[in-house]
């Protein structure tokens, strides 16, 4: 359902993403791995339409083309993103941020049972909905920033680092959730560094480094990895078993 | 003698709220630092002014007129003069510099069309002077619907920004304009629309000023003036701070009329912006800044 060929992104000078290819397919969940400044920021802001890449840049999300178009089309397409620091609107209350997230107009129908689901997927929220944003915690804003993506009934789910600052347990509690969307049918694709939460919920892994995918398989297989290990939790010397880049 | 003035002073203040509403709405939307905003108020009390002597149209009618009219040449001045400006700037501080540059040169214009329509004279008409009692005091009928026409339209605003799906909208892009894009918000839709929206409140804050003030075509910088403190006073984007400020302002200024002197009002304006600006520079309701 999503096809990226060639991404490539330049910050004036800096190469943050080099012809990075990638593919999604309907009901699968992709997560990208990678170290600080990977480019795995930069890559989610490319697909919602934040940043504009570079010439040369195809992206094709069930048959239309994404380049060039402006961010409020994303949402409206079935794309939604909850973004590294969450980008709720900070001085609305819960149930204000929930409503907006269905101002889409394909959204309208039926949003009062999607409503019901995401309170009884992030009971929290159902108990502080008229609470001002800003004020609640963290885990609780990341909470707000996924239901209100949820209410936009999103085709995709693109989630950056949600699990940065949250203890242990919310981060399981949180990946529970995710597991639920997941079944509903939502297509995710997860940006992580908390590699074994992550590739517990994933089909399939991209390895991100210095802006190149350096790796791609199936969970399973990333679980073993020894690149994977190497990068992330610092094991010396393994060397990757994957292929290379041109996937 | 209290009471009158307290009255007075209400009426006034809720003048004040509703232009500040407006103010508000361009300036912490559509990010616009609007400084023909009161010339834009005096063009729509000319209108009103025009519409009642010329053809015997009341200004409640008037209202029907010259409120979608400032809504119209609002949103059109957008579109052509402040539209390139937004889509220009990389942070809204550039904006607002931009927006403050762009909207000192409209207010001439404005400024220049009305001197040279009806003069530097001031003006007035007389509509509704009749003697309303009120708890022992008298209070000219206009200035009782100045205020219920101010009340209303404030609260029916208030209303639909806070209960509607695109009043929320629109409070979501002056909270965030980074943000709304994520739900798809089109933020310069939205901005563009603010604007206008807040066109249409100096318009109707236009009608209601001639209903019962004397006006001239120079005097909209003095109205830029109060709308912009009372909105710093309530605090940017703070729709009920501007109501309560607004009036707060209104009464002061008449109390300080009524008791010490009618020269001191601007001073005693001033004091206040600045003991907020000093003290409480987030407004009397704002949060501190995080
Ligand atoms: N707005 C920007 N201007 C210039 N350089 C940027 C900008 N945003 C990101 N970069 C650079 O691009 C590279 C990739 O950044 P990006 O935020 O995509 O990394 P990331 O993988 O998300 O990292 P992290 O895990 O720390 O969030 C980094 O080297 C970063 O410094
Ligand atoms: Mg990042």
């Amino acid at each position: 359902m999503l096809e990226v060929t060639n991404l490539s992104l330049h910050y004036a000078q800096h190469l943050a993403l080099e012809k990075v290819h990638l593919s999604l397919n309907q009901g699968e969940t992709v997560v990208v791995l990678g170290a600080n400044g990977a480019g795995k920021s930069s890559m989610l802001n490319v697909l919602a339409g934040r940043i504009a890449p570079d010439k040369g840049t195809e992206v094709s999300f069930l048959g239309s083309r994404l380049v060039g178009r402006k961010p409020h089309e994303f949402p409206e397409m079935g794309i939604a993103l909850v973004p590294e620091g969450r980008g709720i609107f900070g001085d609305l209350t819960v149930a204000e941020n929930l409503s907006l997230g269905a101002y889409v107009k394909h959204a309208r129908a039926g949003e009062a049972e999607r409503l019901g689901m995401v309170y009884e997927l992030f009971p929290r929220l159902a108990e502080r909905r008229s609470q001002i944003a800003r004020t609640m915690s963290g885990g609780e804003q990341q909470m707000i920033a996924i239901g209100r993506a949820l209410m936009s009934q999103p085709k995709l789910l693109m989630l950056d680092e949600p699990s940065l600052g949250l203890a242990p347990v919310l981060v399981l509690e949180l990946f529970n959730a995710l597991e639920k969307i997941k079944r509903t049918g939502v297509s995710l694709l997860l940006v992580e560094q908390n590699v074994k939460v992550s590739l517990n919920i994933a089909d399939r892994g991209y390895l991100l480094e210095g802006g190149r995918v350096v790796g791609v398989n199936t969970a399973e297989a990333l679980k073993q990895d020894p690149a994977v290990q190497q990068a992330f939790l610092g094991l010396p010397g393994a060397k990757s078993i994957l292929p290379a880049n041109d996937f | 003698m209290l009471l009158s003035a307290l009255l007075t002073g209400l009426v006034l203040g809720g003048t004040y709220a509703l232009i500040a509403m407006g103010l508000t709405l361009q300036y912490g939307v559509a990010r616009i630092m609007n400084l023909a905003y009161g010339d834009f108020m005096i063009a729509a009390a000319f209108g009103a002014f025009v519409l009642f002597t010329s053809l015997g149209i009341n200004p409640l009618l008037g209202m029907i007129a010259v409120i979608p009219a400032g809504f119209a040449l609002s949103y059109a001045i957008y579109g052509v003069m402040l539209q390139p400006l937004a889509r220009r700037a990389k942070h809204s501080g550039r904006l607002e510099v931009d927006s403050i540059l762009a909207t000192f040169g409209l207010l001439f214009v404005i400024q220049g069309v009305a001197l040279v329509i009806f003069g530097a004279n001031f003006v007035s008409y007389s509509y509704l002077a009749i003697p309303i009692n009120i708890l022992g005091t008298t209070l000219a009928a206009n200035r009782v619907l100045a205020l219920v026409l101010a009340l209303a339209l404030g609260a029916g605003l208030y209303y639909a920004l806070t209960h509607t799906r695109w009043g929320t909208a629109i409070r979501a892009v002056a909270v965030s304009p980074q943000a709304a894009p994520l739900v798809g918000i089109d933020v310069d839709r939205v901005s563009r629309f603010a604007f206008a929206l807040g066109g249409a409140l100096a318009a109707s804050g236009g009608v209601v000023v001639s209903m019962y003030l004397t006006f001239s075509a120079t005097a909209g910088v003095v109205f830029t003036m109060k709308a912009l403190v009372v909105v710093i006073m309530g605090g940017v984007g703070n729709l009920l701070g501007a109501l309560a400020a607004g009036l707060i302002l209104g009464i002061v200024e008449t109390l300080v009329a009524t008791y010490i002197d009618t020269g001191l009002t601007l001073a005693a304006t001033y004091l206040i912006f600045l003991a907020i600006l000093v003290f409480r520079p987030s407004g009397l309701f704002g949060r501190r800044p995080s």
